[in-house]
Order: C-alpha cells, then structure tokens, then sequence
C-alpha cells in the first residue's frame, strides 16, 4: 500500500493529471514500473540486511548481528570489527558499485545506440588493468604510499582512456561506432602490454595480478567506501538530466535524435566522459567487475522498458542487487573461502540473465 | 505571403560529387511539396540539409526568418520536423514513448498534459490505437513507418520533412497517411507545410501541391503537377515513356509508365 502512494507521488513528478483512455492507460503504466522499481529496492534493503547477518563468523548470525546493529545486545571487539570494519563496508560498496557499473552500462548502451556494449567496452578497465600491472610487476606507481599504489595508478591510467575518449569526442565526426573500435583498440594495446609484463613477472606478482583482475569487494575499507560512495552519489543524478536524450539516441539513431532536437556528437561525449569516469572511481578499487553493466540495464528493460527516466534508477537497483547477492553468495557458499565477486557474478547472473533474454522467444520445435 | 522554408542557392557535395547544385525555391504554409528525383538526385540529401543532418556547404535555408544554422537544434526541431527513410533499434520502446519523443523539444523533463493530450490525439489521427502499447521494435515496417510519421506531427513543428514516408506502406495504408499530412497541411488553421521525397509520382501527383523535379542535383522542373509530370520532363529525367491522362475523378492527372528508355 505504501509503495502503491509513493509509486503514485512519482508517477505525479514525471507528470499525470487528466483522464483520457490511452493517457491513462500510460499513466497506469508507468504507475507500474515505478511500483517495481520500489519494490525492488525494498527487495535489495532487505537482502542488504540479510547479507549483514551472513558470513563464516559462527557467532553472528543474522538474529544476533541485528541485535548488535541495533543497540539491543552488547558486542565484543571482534563482533564490532567483523560487523563495521569488514560486513558494512563491502556491502556498501556492492550496492554503491553495482549502482554506478549498471548504470554507467544503461548510459553507455543507449548513448551508443548498442545493446553489446558495457563499462568495459571503451577500455577504462584495459587502462585500469595496465596501471595496476605497472604498480605490481615494476613497482611504478604515482602514489608513494604502497597501500595506494595499485589503486592510484588504475585510477590514473583509466583517467587517461577517458582523456583519450574527450579528445575523440572533440572530433566532430566521430560516430558511435568509432567510440567502440578505439575502445576496442585501447583494450588490445594495453592487454599485449599487461601480457608482455605478465611474461617477465614473478609469480607472486602473477598472483597479484591475477588477484587484481577477478574484482573483488574486500578491497576497499570503510574510509574508501565512504569516498566512492560520496563521489557516485554526486555523479549519478546527473545522468538522469540526460533521459530524453537517451531516449532519442538509443531508439533511432544520429539522424533521429538529430530531428528531435538532440546534438548526438556533444551529448554522446558528455555521457561517455561521465560514464567512463564512474566505472574509473569503482574498477579502481575493485578490480575488474564488468557483468554487471552489461546485465543489469538488459534486466532493467524487461521491467520497464527503455524510457531512461526509469531505465537509470531500475538499472542502478537491479545492479546493486545483483551485485550484492553474488557476493554474498561467493563468500558464504564455501565460506571461510570467498570467491570473488567477479567470477560469481558472470557464473550466477550469465546464466539467468540468459533466461530472461530467451524466456520470450519461444523454442522451435 | 510569409514564407516557411527559404531555400537560396544551396550547394552541397560529398567530396568530389556535387549532390545539390544551386537549389532555389520557398514553400509557403499550407503548401505539401513533393520532391521528385531518380535515386541518388539529391532528395534525401535536400531533405537532410533542411534538417541540419548535414550542413549545407554554401548558400542559406530559412525557416520563416531565422537562418536555420543559427538556430539551436532544439529551436529548429520546434519549427521542423523529420520522417526518415527507415528507423531501426535494438531497444524495445512502447508505441505511444515513441510518439511521446516527438514532444521532446517541448519537454524539459516532466511530461505536461498537454503532451500527453497530444500524443493520445496524434494516436488516435492515424488510427494507431490498436498498437499505442506495443514494442516498436515488434512491428512491420509499414507500421513502424506510421509511428514515426506520427511521431513527426507530433512534435507540432511548421514544416514536416518526410524521405519516402510511404515506401513501406501496403496500398491503402499509402492513401490514408497522404490524406491524413494533406488534411493536416491544407487546413488553414494549422499554418503547415510539408516537404516530401517520394518516388510514387501518381502519388505526388495526386496529393501535392507542387512538385520539385530533381535532376543530377539541380531543380529540373517546379510547379504544380500538371505543369511538371509531362511526359517530356518524365522521358528526361526517369528515362522512361509515359502516356499522361489529365483530370481524373480523384487526381489532377495519371501518369502511366510504358517502358525504359535505353540509349544507344
């Protein structure tokens, strides 16, 4: 009943008022995706809760973890430090990461006119990659601090992909196509270079490396959560100031977004710049998570379809939770052994997000 | 009389290829104009350089008095709307989204009543209220074709530019979108015009008011149609004979094409 009025005080912002049958009919309809959209947030508050209440620890379980979080029992040092220091944080971090990867992938797909491409395609992680392959097998790293120093260079290296992708937007005919073969290009330039230091590396630093590369949500602690969080939460309404246009590109094209007042060149640049810059703050810490903002947005249209004014938020609800349940599942199905968040997402989501696709078009007998 | 498009000696090429030479003309409200071209005369290029697809190399295009490149895109898609050939998507999008797109350079972010009346009017002008609620993505092409017409008109501009908006269209499905931009253009309340590229010249000359015939780039012919489709201008510019039979009961005239013309 109250997702149902708060779904209606929504539907009233994106704009309703009068009766007319086919209005209505999309009125009523909106009024629908939104109730879904609430009610999967509720779903993934809940699952956070629940996520805080799992884990390998015997003595917390979910019961006693809600009564520590909520004042009611007493909770020793080490309770404390598992359920603040370690739980919280990679929690918070799975929501907010799942958010800004989803999202940047919904940005990136209909900005690009493209369905194949996620966070990953313009070569922001490649650039990622190649600078935490700097700091572990040569030791060079922007950062003198060594506890930075992976995180730093993944930072600048990818920050030098989305330079390259401003100077590639600065160039007028620059279609959607050329964005994905230059990211496709950077990829492989930086992947021989990764390889060629792979080649000479250790095989402690091979480990790390390869570490590195599965993504993971354990990485950053409370203070780095506390600063992606703060820094995606200032990004990510802007990119709802873009849905129209989205809209508009993603549905036909240059020339019809063109026709509707869309300049595809510039908005196609913004949109990437601040696409690419979100996937650069989360990989940065993370590692490489990429399944995510290639399925959640895909998900995301089966609930509501491809109006970006709600494809934005549902893809950032859909990826926190995804994110969250693959996590949780990685470090609790043969806990005390976690497996990173990367791998379980591609093994969990791959396979359903391969069911929603396919539910639809029958099988021919 | 005002003038709502101004076209002055527009020249455009791709490279070496002069695809407009010289384009002169003006259409005036409440004028539907077909463009008439063999493939490759310009039609859709004239079409596109109107819109500001592509920019025009020299030469000025007015809508009413504002010079159209100093226009911003969202004040020139308020005065001109666009039908192109074909549009294709990988997203899926109800119907009545699609329409909604169209009120796009009205629309900050919130959706008003009165683009919603509007949609729901435009719906209802081209009987597209059995698939308001169907994915794009999931129609013909005949139909996706009347969906984007309607996503044109709904936008509410002074001049429609459709490229062959019935090329998809089964036969009555070409007659009621014609008579549904001829009713919208010629009621004088509206101050409308359209700009058509069409290859159906019984069509043209059916429905349009005057008829440009393009040909390697340069205006050939312009007039009202029983002055241009002669079979002389035909042979010339189709490479086609045609016998012309002049004021039936539903058009000016009918153009019967007899066979090519091959030169040896």
């Amino acid at each position: 009943m109250i997702l149902i009025c708060v779904a209606n005080s929504f539907v009233n912002l994106l704009g309703v008022d009068y009766i007319d049958s086919i209005s209505q009919r999309h009125v009523e309809s909106s009024k629908f995706q939104i109730f879904l959209i609430l009610a999967l947030s509720v779903v993934t508050f809940l699952f956070a809760i629940f996520a805080m209440g799992s884990g390998s620890s015997s003595n917390l379980d979910l019961y006693s973890t809600m009564k520590i979080i909520f004042g009611l029992e007493p909770a020793s040092e080490l309770q404390s430090a598992i359920i603040w220091e370690l739980r919280f944080p990679r929690i918070l971090m799975a929501i907010i990461g799942g958010a800004g990867l989803a999202t940047s992938g919904a940005l990136m797909q209909g900005c690009l006119g493209n369905p194949l491409v996620s966070p990953l395609t313009l070569g922001v992680a490649s650039g990622a990659a190649l600078g935490a392959a700097f700091a572990i097998v040569l030791g060079v790293s922007v950062a003198s601090n060594s506890d930075i120093a992976i995180v730093a260079n993944a930072f600048l290296f990818s920050l030098i992909v989305v330079a390259i992708i401003i100077q590639l937007g600065n160039m007028r005919s620059i279609s959607s196509e050329s964005y994905i073969l230059v990211g496709i290009a950077i990829t492989f330039i930086a992947g021989a270079i990764v390889s060629t230091m792979q080649y000479f590396a250790t095989d402690a630093q091979l480990s790390q490396l390869a570490h590195w590369s599965f993504g993971s949500l354990s990485r950053p602690d409370l203070v780095d959560t506390m600063w992606i969080t703060v820094a995606l939460i200032s990004l990510m309404p802007s990119a709802l100031k873009w849905s129209w246009d989205l809209n508009a590109l993603s549905l036909g094209g240059d020339d019809f977004a063109i026709s509707t007042g869309v300049d595809p060149a510039s908005t196609r640049k913004k949109i990437l710049i601040l696409s690419a810059l979100m996937t650069s703050i989360i990989i940065a810490f993370t590692g490489l998570i990429g399944f995510v903002g290639l399925a959640a947005p895909h998900m995301s249209r089966l609930i509501v379809g491809n109006d970006y004014r709600k494809l934005i938020p549902c893809s950032a609800i859909f990826g926190s939770l995804l994110t969250l349940f693959a996590d949780t599942i990685g470090r609790t199905l043969f806990a005390p052994i976690i497996i990173p968040v990367g791998i379980m997402l591609s093994i969990i989501g791959g396979p359903f997000f391969m069911y929603l696709l396919l539910k639809d078009k029958g099988v021919k007998s | 009389m005002s003038q709502i498009l101004r076209v002055q000696d527009v020249n455009f090429s791709w490279g070496k290829n002069h695809v407009l030479r010289d384009i002169n003309f003006n259409i005036a409200p409440n004028e539907l104009v077909a463009v008439l071209g063999v493939n490759g005369a310009g039609k859709s290029t004239l079409i596109k350089c109107i819109n500001r697809i592509i920019k025009h190399d020299s030469g000025e295009i007015r809508i009413f008095s504002d010079i159209i490149n100093q226009l911003s895109l969202i004040d020139l898609s308020k005065q001109v709307s666009y039908v192109p050939q074909s549009v294709r998507t990988s997203f899926s999008m109800d119907v009545f989204d699609v329409i909604l797109l169209g009120r796009r350079p009205h629309i900050n972010w919130r959706i008003s009543e009165s683009d919603r009346n509007k949609v729901s009017d435009t719906i209802r002008y081209f009987s597209l209220e059995d698939f308001a609620f169907r994915k794009f993505d999931k129609l013909s092409g005949g139909e996706r074709q009347r969906v984007i017409i309607a996503k044109a008109v709904a936008q509410d501009s002074s001049l429609l530019l459709m490229d062959e908006p019935t090329s998809d269209l089964d036969l009555k499905n070409q007659l009621e979108v014609m008579k549904n931009i001829k009713k919208l253009v010629s009621n004088p309340d509206n101050q409308k015009s359209a700009l058509i590229a069409i290859h159906d010249i019984n069509i043209a000359a059916r429905f349009a008011d005057r008829i440009l015939l393009l040909h390697e780039g340069k205006i050939f012919a312009s007039g009202n149609p029983s002055e241009v489709l002669n079979a002389s201008n035909i042979a010339k510019v189709f490479s086609v004979t045609a016998e012309i039979q002049k004021e039936t009961k539903i058009s000016p005239l009918r153009i019967i094409v007899k066979d090519e013309i091959i030169e040896v």
